[in-house]
């Protein structure tokens, strides 16, 4: 067992004090992220990288920092779908339909105990799973030359809208305004300056952590602003916890059904978290049927969807570490922490720095254990920072914003240029232009750029290379079937999960 | 007309795409003679992608969305002024003064009641800069201050 020995290879490097004190100040810091409503995944964990940054952690660690991170956030988005009947962050939205009538039973301690049991499951199985897959896939991805790299950029774009998505128009769109901005500073093979307008500042490209940070955190801010929700919202009460052991064990096969649809769900291109807790939620309604009593407060219609949610979360991972192309928000912030650590994410990480790839895997493991010790017995904590209200909490989040950028270059350069990508964040927002493909499109510009060059010049400038090879059509087809169905399938699957959330709870 | 925000939006875009092309083809030939990829092949690339998306909006745009106006809209344009002053004030003014006057008045503006945001603001202001300055030893900007 070759995996077996990376992995006793990854607790070693995850189980030193150093990392296991930032995975637990991770696991710690993501649940509060996942928690509270104005604070998503996403936004959070970009906020963490310039500091991980400037404090000079090694690589290993600032990678299980944000990976704990990630974990833990995909715990944390339960607790104010529960209490508060808002999703903390969007995967969480399917336990609001369990989860708050529950509370409003007065079993709200219950349902964050049991939700929390199962965040476990469901990160333990897609963490095995994980473990499993990845090795394979980075293997199998060797095999990938420029021009299959290149259709991969293209579906990684096309699919990300998911299934879901509403207007792939927009998401390219979304994607090639992210590519051009990579494109600005000093072209990398031939030294010609490219839009940089003379500016030196400029001469170097645009830092797509100023770019992420800016269009996350101020984008968000100014979301508070408009809709005016300073005050934050009404909470049930906790009450006493009455679990029993008995009904812990009964949720077994959901939490085992959940967790693996959820990780099938997080590899799929396309799918995600939030398709990931769907399915499952409405997997277990069908095979239980009449038996049980869904939307009332049922205690499996928690466990499922967070088993698959947090499934998901793991399988994201999975295209995000062998490929170097993530399927979400969260995964493609991870990925500009690893580029920013200068190192080249895909298959060739597994061999080349596979104590931070295994260091990883075990800290999801170790994170996970972490996670659920915090969210037991300490879930009050969490529940009183819940209350308060975002008026304080997003301008502290954004000054917290300026200060990780400012600290990065020293520049107030950066922060303006950060508010102007804030401001064109909320723009674009409004205009339901997705921020994810420009942020994938930031990253991956470069790369897709270099892949192009690298297929033209290895067929002597003949563009049919791109499309020769038949993994190379397959991937091809693949990103038009992703640009394709959300056309067909997209309306369907969205009246249903509207259909299934009924009044539907606000998002955020 | 519905759907104005995206036709607005495919035209400013258009105009991107197409500056963004024009300016791809003054590039002067790199060093070495032209080879099947040069510096411009990529933007080219890009923007006739987006021209292609920015005209499908303009064709096909979206309904519209709800637009803050009046009193909202001009609370978006003082946040943001806010930002900017927070942004310029931070090096002469020094980190602790800057952060309290910027969470202070982001608070206040969000609804909360004036001596509560800035208090907020102050505290977390010296939190932060206590963090910073001796815990992690980054040094953000004193100013008035002075050192300490």
């Amino acid at each position: 067992m070759e995996t077996l020995g990376f992995l006793m290879d990854g607790f070693a490097v995850a189980l030193t004090p150093y990392n296991l004190m930032f995975a637990l100040f991770g696991a710690f810091v993501g649940t509060l992220i996942g928690c509270l409503p104005g604070l998503g995944p996403a936004n959070g964990v970009a906020i963490l990288i310039p500091l991980a940054f400037t404090l000079g952690l090694p690589p290993e660690t600032a990678m299980i920092l944000l990976t704990s991170v990630y974990a833990g956030a995909m715990y944390g988005g339960r607790i104010s779908s529960i209490l508060l009947n808002i999703p903390g962050d969007e995967p969480a939205m399917m336990t609001c339909l369990d989860g708050y009538p529950m509370a409003q039973k007065g079993r709200a301690a219950d349902a964050l105990a049991i939700s929390a049991i199962a965040s476990f499951a469901g990160s333990l199985i897609g963490t095995i799973g994980l473990i499993m897959l990845a090795p394979v896939l980075a293997r199998f991805a060797l095999t990938f030359g420029p021009a299959e790299y290149f259709a991969l950029f293209l579906l990684a774009f096309a699919t990300l809208g998911g299934i879901t998505g509403k207007n792939p128009m927009k998401t390219v769109i979304a994607a090639a305004l992210g590519i051009m901005i990579s494109t600005v500073g000093i072209d990398i093979s031939t030294g010609t300056q490219r839009y940089t307008g003379g500016v030196l500042e400029l001469y170097e490209g645009i830092d797509f952590i100023l770019a992420i940070v800016g269009l996350f955190a101020i984008s968000e801010l100014l979301f508070f602003v408009e809709a005016r929700m300073g005050k934050g919202r009404s909470k049930v009460k906790m009450g006493k916890m009455t679990l029993t052991f008995k009904e812990v064990v009964s949720t077994v096969p959901t939490q085992l059904r959940g967790g693996l649809l959820g990780f099938i769900a997080g590899v799929l291109p396309g799918a995600g978290a939030s398709l990931g807790s769907f399915i499952s939620y409405t997997l277990e309604k069908s095979v239980l049927g009449k038996k049980g009593r869904f939307g009332e407060g049922d205690i499996r219609g928690v466990v499922a969807p967070e088993a698959g949610n947090n499934g998901a979360a793991s399988g994201a991972l999975v295209p995000m570490l062998t490929l170097g192309v993530p399927g979400s928000g969260t995964t493609a912030v991870l990925l500009a922490m690893l580029i920013s650590l200068n190192i080249t994410p895909g298959p060739l990480m597994f061999t080349q720095n596979a104590d931070i790839v295994w260091g990883v895997i075990a800290a999801l493991l170790i994170g996970n254990v972490l996670l659920l010790i915090l969210n037991i017995p300490m879930i009050g904590v969490f529940v009183r920072l819940l209350s308060v209200p975002p008026m304080y909490l997003l301008p502290i989040v954004t000054m917290v914003a300026f200060v990780g950028i400012y600290s990065i270059s020293h520049s107030t350069f950066d922060l303006y240029f950060m508010i102007l990508f804030g401001v064109g964040g909320y723009l674009l927002r409004k205009l339901e232009i997705p921020l994810v493909p420009i942020i994938l499109g930031l990253l991956l510009g470069p790369e897709m750029e270099k892949n192009l060059g690298h297929a033209l010049i290895l067929s002597d400038g003949d563009w049919t290379t791109l499309w020769s090879s038949p993994l190379s059509i397959g991937l091809w087809l693949v990103a038009g079937l992703g640009l394709v169905l959300p056309t067909l399938v997209g309306p369907i699957l969205r009246r249903r999960m509207r259909n299934a959330i009924k009044e539907g709870p606000v998002s955020d | 007309m519905t759907g104005l925000g995206d036709r607005i939006l495919g035209l400013c875009l258009l105009v991107v795409a197409v500056a963004y092309g024009w300016v791809a083809q003054q590039w002067p030939e790199p060093f070495g003679g032209s080879e099947g990829v040069g510096p411009e092949t990529f933007p080219t690339m890009l923007a006739v992608v987006l021209a292609v998306g920015s005209l499908y909006l303009m064709v096909k745009p979206d309904a519209d969305t709800q637009w803050p106006v009046g009193k909202t809209a001009l609370e978006l344009v003082v946040s943001i002024i806010v930002l900017v002053i927070y942004a310029l004030l931070l090096e002469p003014l020094g980190f602790v003064i800057s952060t309290t006057l910027a969470v202070g008045a982001l608070s206040w503006r969000m609804g909360a009641p004036a001596k509560s945001a800035f208090a907020v603001g102050l505290v977390s202001a010296i939190v932060v800069f206590g963090l910073f300055n001796y815990g992690l030893s980054l040094s953000l900007p004193t100013g008035l201050l002075g050192d300490f």
